[in-house]
């Protein structure tokens, strides 16, 4: 049995149905993100998983029980809230302390467990500090570390790292990351940003307009998208139109080129989705397509470039050397693939 | 030009404001011919009609404070969190008694609280201490809640409150640990301008026949000379003690950075 169910979730604020025949299983210890524009549902399965909304309909076990109904504070769950919500009154170590000391757990205890918090999130010497004395990367490692002291079964996340810079959000995520596989604690990760989706996660949960669009590890969600929405959000995808010259073997007009796809397609037309890290720049094995360069973005380690493939647009990258030059705007370029990367994603 | 025409104005205002009150404490001073001396004050101090009003006064007051944060605090915080919509309706609510007279408040009391009604308020000296008190919170009611309202403005309550109650709490706990501390400096504020409106009020008191401070006032005016001046010093002195009071504890509040 899994650890966490949500079975058939439903939740409808008026006539507005925001999370539709939501279900997902999530295994003890595992790390789960709820990826997806503003405005899918995410934050609101979040909030129904927490017990600060009630589902329409559906259920939720935590370990085989069945806590739909039960209020927030009697469901055992930590949470971290995207505006830190620190308790402006209390210490850093007061508000670690804070679920401990609901619980009543003895003091003698609340303290030992605070400072191995503080001591886990590396703010040992900050325990007398009031939150407004803190940095936001600081505030937000105590929110996690108060989330975690009470040792809850489930720990919510949701866009911890968004009031972030980017610097700490990247350093806060790798800690967090750290800190979720050293407890072991079941997690529910509530993100925008697939980059932070893709690099902390076990699973990903994509969803669109209420509906899990797609579950699956970053790799599977990244090169095997299921749907056409997942297939745009997650990464940037080149999105062709191709004629097709023969549904049953696969093969396609693309570019000026003729390309044998692994399975069969629709008669027609089809839209093929291309990574532009799939595409390669020059001749070498496979397809070769005719692009004229129409512009060059230089971003550090990587060119982007993008290009005009028969009057359709395609972004490609190269990796920056120093001992190759990158094409001019203008020039005609060969470029290569591999028919595997294709991803037909509409007939 | 500009700058001695504004600091006159400012002086010509300040002069309108302060020299009825030197005239006051002057007069206050002057029981005693040809010489200044705390003579009335003396006398005041020495009557014991007005350590029994002031005491019951102060009583009254602090009473009212106390059931006035019971009673706003958590309707505040409840409409804040859960009733958003019905917040213009609220404060509508609160700030009837500026518009409703404190006379025709006590009458109704009286009409609907007599010895002969349902609910016989006025029979008996509790009841109707225990009217003057919801009088007297009523009379306050625009200021507290105003106070407190403003206060909760100043922090995230719905996280703060979802964040409590993730971590076990239930609204006791919430209301007491979270939110009454970080919008202490809001209640005390409301709690000081309440004071000041208990000290002083007559017209309650006076119609419910209460032995508080106000009709006392009103009693030594029409009776003595010098008295009354030294009273009317003496609350304008409460008054002024309280708004300091407001001061001091806003800014020697340790975590009041936090929750702007």
């Amino acid at each position: 049995m899994s650890y966490l169910t949500l079975s058939h979730l439903e939740k409808s604020f008026g006539p507005a149905r925001v999370v539709k025949d939501f279900n997902l299983t999530v295994e003890q210890g595992e790390f789960i993100s709820l990826l997806g524009p503003s405005g899918c549902g995410k934050t609101t399965v979040l909030r129904m998983v927490a017990g600060f909304e009630l589902p329409t309909s559906g259920g939720i076990t935590i370990e085989g029980q069945d806590v739909t109904h039960l209020r927030p504070n009697q469901r055992n769950i930590g949470m971290v809230f995207q505006a830190y919500a620190l308790f402006p009154n209390l210490t850093v170590a007061q508000n670690v302390g804070f679920g401990l000391k609901v619980k009543g757990t003895p003091k003698a205890e609340i303290k030992g467990r605070v400072e191995e918090m503080l001591s886990l999130i590396g703010l040992s010497d900050l325990g007398n500090r009031y939150p407004f004395q803190l940095s936001g990367g600081q505030q937000q490692r105590v929110a996690l570390a108060r989330a975690l002291a009470p040792k809850p079964s489930v720990l919510l996340l949701d866009e911890p790292l968004s009031a972030l810079d980017a610097k700490v959000r990247v350093s806060l995520r790798n800690e967090i990351r750290q800190i979720q596989r050293e407890l072991g604690i079941t997690t529910i990760f509530v993100t925008h940003d697939q980059e932070e989706a893709l690099s902390m996660s076990d699973r990903v949960v994509v969803m669109h307009e209420g509906i899990a669009d797609q579950v699956g590890t970053p790799f599977d969600i990244y090169n095997r998208p299921a749907t056409r929405f997942v297939a745009g959000f997650v990464g940037t995808l080149n999105t062709l139109e191709a004629k097709v010259l023969d549904a049953a073997a696969g093969k396609v007009a693309l570019g000026g080129a003729e390309i044998t796809l692994p399975g069969p397609l629709p008669a027609g037309s089809v839209t093929l989705g291309l990574r532009p890290e799939a595409v390669r720049l020059g001749n070498g094995t496979g397809p070769q397509l005719q692009a004229t360069i129409k512009d060059v973005d230089f971003l550090g380690s990587v060119i982007r470039l993008r290009a005009d493939l028969a009057g359709q647009s395609i972004a490609f990258d190269t990796f920056n050397t120093t001992k190759t030059t990158p094409p001019k705007v203008g020039e005609t370029v060969a470029l290569g693939l591999d028919p595997a990367d294709l991803l037909v994603i509409g007939g | 030009m500009k700058r001695a025409a504004a600091w006159s104005i400012l002086l010509v205002g300040m002069l309108y404001f302060i020299l009825p009150l030197v005239g006051m404490v002057e007069f206050s001073l002057s029981m005693k011919r040809g010489v200044y001396s705390f003579e009335a004050y003396r006398v005041v101090f020495a009557d014991p009609q007005f350590r029994q009003t002031f005491s019951y006064s102060v009583l009254m007051a602090v009473l009212t404070i106390l059931f006035g944060v019971l009673l706003v605090v958590p309707t505040a915080f409840w409409v804040r969190l859960k009733l958003p919509g019905l917040r213009p309706y609220v404060e509508f609510v609160t700030l009837l008694p500026l518009v409703i007279p404190a006379i025709v408040v006590v009458f109704g009391y009286i009409r609907l609280y007599n010895t002969s009604s349902w609910l016989p308020m006025t029979g008996s000296v509790t009841g109707t201490n225990l009217l003057l008190l919801f009088g007297y919170s009523m009379l306050s009611l625009p200021y507290m809640y105003r106070a407190i309202d403003t206060g909760l403005r100043t922090i995230d309550v719905a996280t703060l409150t979802e964040a409590a109650q993730s971590l076990g709490a239930g609204w006791f706990t919430i209301l007491a640990k979270i939110i009454m501390p970080n919008v202490l400096v809001a209640v005390l504020s409301g709690a000081f301008v309440t004071f000041a409106i208990v000290m002083g009020e007559f017209t309650l008191a006076a119609l419910l026949d209460r032995p508080a401070f106000g009709p006392y006032l009103q009693l030594m005016g029409a009776n003595k000379a010098y008295e009354p001046f030294a009273l009317s010093t003496i609350a304008f002195i409460i008054t002024w003690a309280c708004m300091g009071l407001i001061q001091l504890v806003t800014r020697l509040t340790k975590h009041d950075k936090a929750a702007r």
